[in-house]
């Protein structure tokens, strides 16, 4: 019969006669946990993390040097590219920033479009993290369910700017779909199509089904339980520490959102709850942006009754020129903050522009949340901080 | 670092129950080379021009963020519209090609055509199976122009 001390005493001899030294093991820049093109070099002592490297790059575009001779027009079709889950809430804040620079008014109603598509672009993307997630803990089912639901939001995006994914739908001074020509439809001010809002009013009420759905098939699950609750555990105090922004320091209990803390667009006339949780484990992150989909959902009908009708664009010259300065202008994205830091020195182009991603704060954790982890919840931790690689090589 | 093991019975039924549902839901999935879909009209598909109304201006290659559009032209000396006038300049389109290879369709050509010659269009069959095929002439750009979609009726 073998006792507890038995087997403890028989780990200890396999343990003194097998050496364990440490083994590099490359994760990447190919995997299928990593969203895109990470390399994770890990020093893995058996199943534990003792160290890890990102090494990342492998995406760099160069949006920042590309934007330096582009102009200001041409720069808002690029930086719809840089996180291309949500590229609508990309625009905003860059397209803010050059309207500060100019010193420009946006019409109210502009804005409150802005807000709306704003709020389709974060449940867009917290549906792919609803898919992607439970799909790297091995739930397929869920996957097909928000993947599903996302195309009705997509759908949505489509029909007002008429891309999917890169809308490029925000101009200086208002929105406009690039929309053709004609002389029949440069007469009409390009509005949202006919029937827009009871579409979307629809689809909202889809999204508060998906929410129970979701709710069901993993919040309440045991395996995912299992593998969530409790691990990759960040205290508030260190998410400040490493620049984390969005749901990832909302579940870390500090309830900090820029729509609350800063309200840019029409955010202070619309009546939400920021979503936070106390613990910081991956399940708390996971529920903070379920939850920001209920309430994303909650704007979204809250600004379809308050939109006002009015004008889409405000005057501005034909060639935009900004006036010498500097502006940092910032917003909350799904993933969290994302910034713009534009430099002019007069002209048609910027002199630089710093992009503060929010994937690349975020990213930042990994090397001291992996330590000393087990290497099967270094992928429900990855997973857990919702990157794309695109954001963090930019 | 042990863990309890839960019994994940409960949990499975109503996941169980979630797929159950869905079973019994219209599937939301158009079967494509059978079924086509129809695009919105705003939908930013494939670029199309009209030759007659372009004046060579060179607006659109100048604003291309990735500089896909080559346009050549040339003027040609009409005759002056009344006798004993003087000769009138007209610019005429040699060549216009669009490269999709490398467009990434946002659409600031079409946006920014003074005498709206350029239009979109939400047909999206147009893959080759060469790279250099997607280069569009002139002729293959106003053969699009026939499925220009109608503007859509606006919100309030």
């Amino acid at each position: 019969m073998t006792t507890p001390e038995m087997i403890h005493r028989s780990e200890t001899a396999v343990s003194i006669e097998l050496q364990t030294p440490d083994m590099t093991l490359n994760i990447g820049p190919q995997h299928p946990s990593t969203h895109g093109v990470l390399r994770l070099v890990a020093n893995i002592d058996g199943e534990r993390v003792t160290d890890v490297e990102p090494v990342i790059g492998y995406m760099h575009r160069g949006y920042e040097k590309l934007s330096e001779v582009r102009t200001y027009a041409q720069i808002t079709a690029l930086v719809n590219r840089i996180d291309w889950v949500s590229g609508f809430a990309n625009e905003v804040p860059f397209i803010a920033g050059v309207e500060k620079l100019m010193g420009v008014e946006v019409p109210e109603r502009a804005q409150w479009i802005r807000l709306i598509l704003s709020e389709l672009a974060r449940i867009s993307s917290h549906l792919v993290f609803m898919s992607s997630y439970p799909l790297e803990l091995g739930a397929t089912t869920p996957l097909m369910h928000s993947l599903r639901e996302r195309e009705y939001i997509l759908e949505l995006i489509e029909e007002v700017t008429g891309g999917r994914f890169h809308p490029n739908f925000n101009r200086v001074g208002g929105v406009k779909p690039a929309y053709g020509g004609g002389s029949t439809t440069k007469k009409q001010s390009m509005d949202l199509p006919e029937g827009f809002f009871q579409r979307t009013a629809d689809a909202m009420d889809r999204m508060d089904v998906i929410c129970d759905d979701i709710d069901q098939l993993v919040t309440g699950n045991e395996l995912i339980k299992m593998r969530t609750v409790g691990v990759g555990v960040i205290p508030g105090s260190k998410a400040l520490e490493y620049g984390l922004t969005g749901p990832n320091l909302r579940a870390s209990g500090v309830a900090y959102d820029l729509r609350k803390a800063d309200p840019y667009l029409t955010y202070d006339q619309v009546d939400f709850d920021v979503a936070w949780r106390p613990e910081g484990d991956c399940y708390d992150r996971y529920v903070v942006r379920l939850e920001e989909i209920r309430q994303s959902a909650r704007i979204v009908r809250q600004a379809i009754d308050k939109i006002p009708s009015g004008p889409l664009q405000a005057k501005v010259p034909r060639v935009l020129k900004a006036p010498k300065g500097q502006v940092y202008s910032r917003a909350e994205n799904p993933k969290g903050e994302f910034g713009y830091f534009i430099v002019s020195e007069g002209g048609k182009i910027p002199y630089r522009l710093k992009i503060r991603s929010t994937s690349f704060s975020n990213l930042s954790i990994l090397p001291w949340i992996l330590k000393g982890q087990l290497v099967p919840d270094l992928v429900a931790i990855m997973g857990s901080l919702d990157f794309v690689l695109g954001d963090v090589d930019r | 670092m042990s863990k309890n093991v839960a019994f994940p019975f409960p949990g499975l039924v109503k996941g169980m129950w979630v797929t159950l549902k869905a079973l019994f839901k219209k599937a939301p999935v158009t079967m494509y080379p059978d079924v086509q879909e129809i695009p919105v009209p705003r939908a930013r598909g494939v670029i199309s021009l009209d030759v007659d109304a372009c004046t060579v201006c060179m607006l659109c290659a100048r604003e291309c963020p990735d500089w896909c559009i080559y346009i050549e032209g040339h003027k040609e000396e009409q005759p002056p519209s009344k006798p004993g006038g003087k000769p009138r300049v007209r610019a005429t389109l040699d060549r216009f090609d669009i490269d999709y290879g490398l467009c990434m369709y946002c659409g600031i050509c079409v946006e920014v055509c003074p005498f709206d010659a350029l239009f979109w269009s939400p047909e999206y069959e147009y893959s080759e199976t060469d790279v250099i095929n997607l280069l569009h002439n002139k002729e293959r750009l106003t053969e699009w122009l026939a499925t220009v979609p109608e503007p859509p009726a606006l919100e309030r």
